[in-house]
């Protein structure tokens, strides 16, 4: 999952809550600058339930810092 | 051009909650928030003291709830934004527009385990729809404009500001900003025209056609755009619990409640219909019971704002996230006027052949249904009705007649007990024109009791009708029914405890409190009604009253709600007795 989100404070903590608050193991993380220093990229790799996974893709756009979402399956392009 | 003026932080809270439109501030002071309590003296609106801080925060929701205007609060650090912890999270489940402010103990001190610190935006993080840990004073203005745009945008919800108090103390020439302009939260319509011409098309050619509405429908102010389209085309109307008051159930077309408890016709038709128009809902499990039986020969179509909840909990042909009021106003032009007469004749059988009733149990005994059919009688479709929660909340959605959005407010997904009692006084804030009944029972009443004093102090003509059962009646349900009648922790009299919870049987009183003198000690007036023949005039003289009155009524302990839909079931499952 690609997750592009404001540069602020607290943003990590609500994006993880969504994957911990259901029990689902993050398998790894990690976050990064974009050229654009106030938005930044967060890499999540996770295994879940595709139904789950779709609707914690919907949540995580619903958040107020989040700007844009993209998931794949692992071995997809 | 003239030098800004500088203020504190603090003050610049007050200006810009003022300019947000404040008009009434529901909380409670301590240390961390004492710098801006020292600007409320001079501010241009009303507060509220409550009595706990989970009341104020009620009092805010069911302000809310009763005006469709942001409800907001103000409680200390520590303990004061701990204890707020439930009331958001009963309006974040329930989608009410509230702000938040607590306290912070300064910036430099944060992580030291500081008197009275507590990580106020990790607690509420999963209770909110947002959150704000402010760090300069300069940004003050603009975060207050944010948190109410974001708690009144997409599905309305909490957002709490906290705000340390150093950035209370520190000078600021900050204004409030003309507009809020949010890099990230564009909560957005996508209906397409084409959607609307699918939807159209649907409802044309449905023949066995139900719309569902829910609390989006309020929330969107749709509840009269509902009512034409269901007009138009004769289609029938089942409500969810928040929905109730979104279609007139005195309307031959109303189905009333569907779900666990709804009616046998709202769930029948559901069972039956070939196209759910489902408007402002989110399909919660209290609604569906056994998913996979759910609505099993209709197409579903589903209209929220919230695009997460559409495919949440079950599948649907069509969904469209919008607002429901600008999809209705856009598709009524296509729908073409319709009779589906055998269909309704269907479901008016059904209404003959299960209609919502009761049977007395004692003849001296009254029935807690009939508490709330005399409160029905007394107010005549004009009051706001606030519930707390248990059976008497399912009797109230059950035997009241809804009419008119924004006039029944209940703790509906959150399901939170002791919600009643503060709600209320927030709804008689936020509507004096109006009687505001609340019916609480005789165990979530003692969770807020300390609010009453609330009403009392500023006069408000609020009723309070406690339907004492003598014990925590929904969970007595449960065991009874599911539970071999093990009635563990569920029964507040002496009599019919358990031996283990066995009271002194010598007891002066077969239970406490005596509601009466607690509701008199804390000012209001207070009686007691249990001969069924005085019910009616009890509850129409303290209707009448412009005082806070409260009505405990004594009434039958082993009554249950019914019909029921058991959890998980379908409706082939539903019980009626
Ligand atoms: C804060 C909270 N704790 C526990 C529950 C679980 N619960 C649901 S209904 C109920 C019983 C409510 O009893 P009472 O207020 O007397 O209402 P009644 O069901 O008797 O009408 C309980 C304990 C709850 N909903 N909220
Ligand atoms: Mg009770």
């Amino acid at each position: 999952m690609n997750c592009f989100v404001e540069n602020k404070p607290g943003v990590l903590a609500r994006i993880v809550g969504l994957f911990s608050g259901r029990g689902y193991n993050i398998q790894s993380l990690s976050v990064g600058p974009t050229e654009d220093g106030t938005v930044s990229r967060m890499k999540i790799d996770v295994l879940g339930d595709d139904r789950v996974i779709q609707q914690i893709i919907l949540q995580l756009r619903n958040q107020v810092n989040v700007i844009e979402v993209t998931a794949r399956r692992k071995g997809e392009r | 051009m003239k030098k800004k003026q500088q203020v504190t932080g603090a003050q610049a809270l007050v200006d810009s909650l003022a300019k947000a439109g404040t008009e009434v501030l529901f909380g409670y002071p301590g240390g961390a928030v004492l710098d801006i309590f020292n600007c409320l003296p001079d501010a241009p609106f009303q507060f509220v003291l409550g009595r706990h801080e989970q009341g104020s925060v009620h009092m805010a929701d069911g302000y809310a709830r009763a005006t469709g205007k942001v409800g907001v609060c103000l409680v200390t650090s520590g303990p004061g934004a701990t204890n707020t912890v439930t009331g958001l999270a009963t309006a974040n489940m329930d989608g009410v527009p509230l702000v938040c402010i607590t306290g912070q103990v300064p910036m430099a001190q944060i992580g030291t385990d500081a008197f009275q610190e507590a990580d106020t935006t990790g607690i509420t993080r999963a209770v909110s729809k947002h959150n704000f840990l402010v760090h300069s004073a300069d940004e003050l203005p603009e975060i207050v404009a944010e948190a109410f745009y974001i708690a009144t945008h997409g599905k309305p919800g909490p957002v709490v500001i906290d705000i340390p108090k150093n950035v209370q103390q520190a000078f600021t020439t900050a204004t409030y900003p003309e507009r809020v302009s949010l890099r990230a939260y564009h909560p957005e319509s996508f209906a397409t025209s084409a959607q609307m011409t699918r939807l159209a098309k649907l409802i044309n050619e449905a023949e066995r056609p139900v719309i569902y509405a829910g609390g989006g429908v309020i929330a969107s102010g749709a509840a009269k755009d509902v009512a034409a389209l269901a007009h138009r085309a004769q289609i029938p109307v089942a409500t969810t619990l928040m929905g109730l008051g979104s279609f007139d159930e005195r309307d031959p077309l109303a189905l009333r409640l569907a779900g666990m408890h709804g009616s046998a016709a709202a769930n029948y038709a559901i069972n039956h219909t070939d196209l759910l128009i489902a408007l402002g809902v989110r399909f919660s499990d209290r609604v569906t019971g056994k998913l996979a039986a759910y609505a099993k020969k209709a197409k579903i179509v589903h209209v929220d704002c919230d695009p997460a909840s559409i495919g949440k909990n079950v599948r649907v042909s069509l969904g469209i996230v919008a607002d429901v009021k600008d999809v209705l106003t856009t598709v009524s032009s296509r729908v073409k006027a319709a009779d589906h007469s055998a269909w309704l004749a269907q479901i008016e059988a059904w209404k003959k052949q299960r209609p919502m009733a009761y049977k007395p149990m004692h003849p001296n005994v009254i029935m807690p249904q009939q508490v709330i059919e005399a409160i029905d009688k007394a107010t005549k479709g004009e009051a706001v009705l606030v519930t707390d929660v248990g059976q008497h909340q399912m009797w109230a959605a059950q035997y009241f007649r809804h009419n008119r959005p924004r006039r029944f407010l209940t703790s509906g997904g959150m399901g939170t007990m002791g919600f009643g009692i503060p709600a209320a006084i927030g709804a008689a804030f936020g509507r004096p024109d109006r009687k505001v009944v609340a019916v609480c029972g005789d165990g979530g009443a003692q969770m807020t009791f300390e609010e009453l004093v609330v009403a009392v102090e500023h006069k408000l003509p609020v009723t309070f009708v406690v339907v004492n059962n003598a014990c925590l009646g929904m969970v007595r349900q449960w065991q009874e029914l599911f539970y071999g009648k093990r009635y563990a922790g569920s029964i507040l009299s002496v009599r019919g405890r358990l031996a283990n919870e066995r009271l002194e049987q010598d007891l002066k009183y077969d239970y406490l409190p005596d509601f009466v003198k607690l509701a008199q000690a804390h000012g209001a007036d207070a009686v007691r009604v249990i001969d069924p023949a005085k019910l009616e005039g009890a509850i129409r003289k303290a209707v009448k009253s412009d005082r806070t009155t409260l009505v405990e009524v004594i009434v039958e302990p082993r009554a249950n709600v019914y019909p029921m839909q058991p959890g998980g079931q379908p409706v082939e499952g539903m019980i009626f007795e």
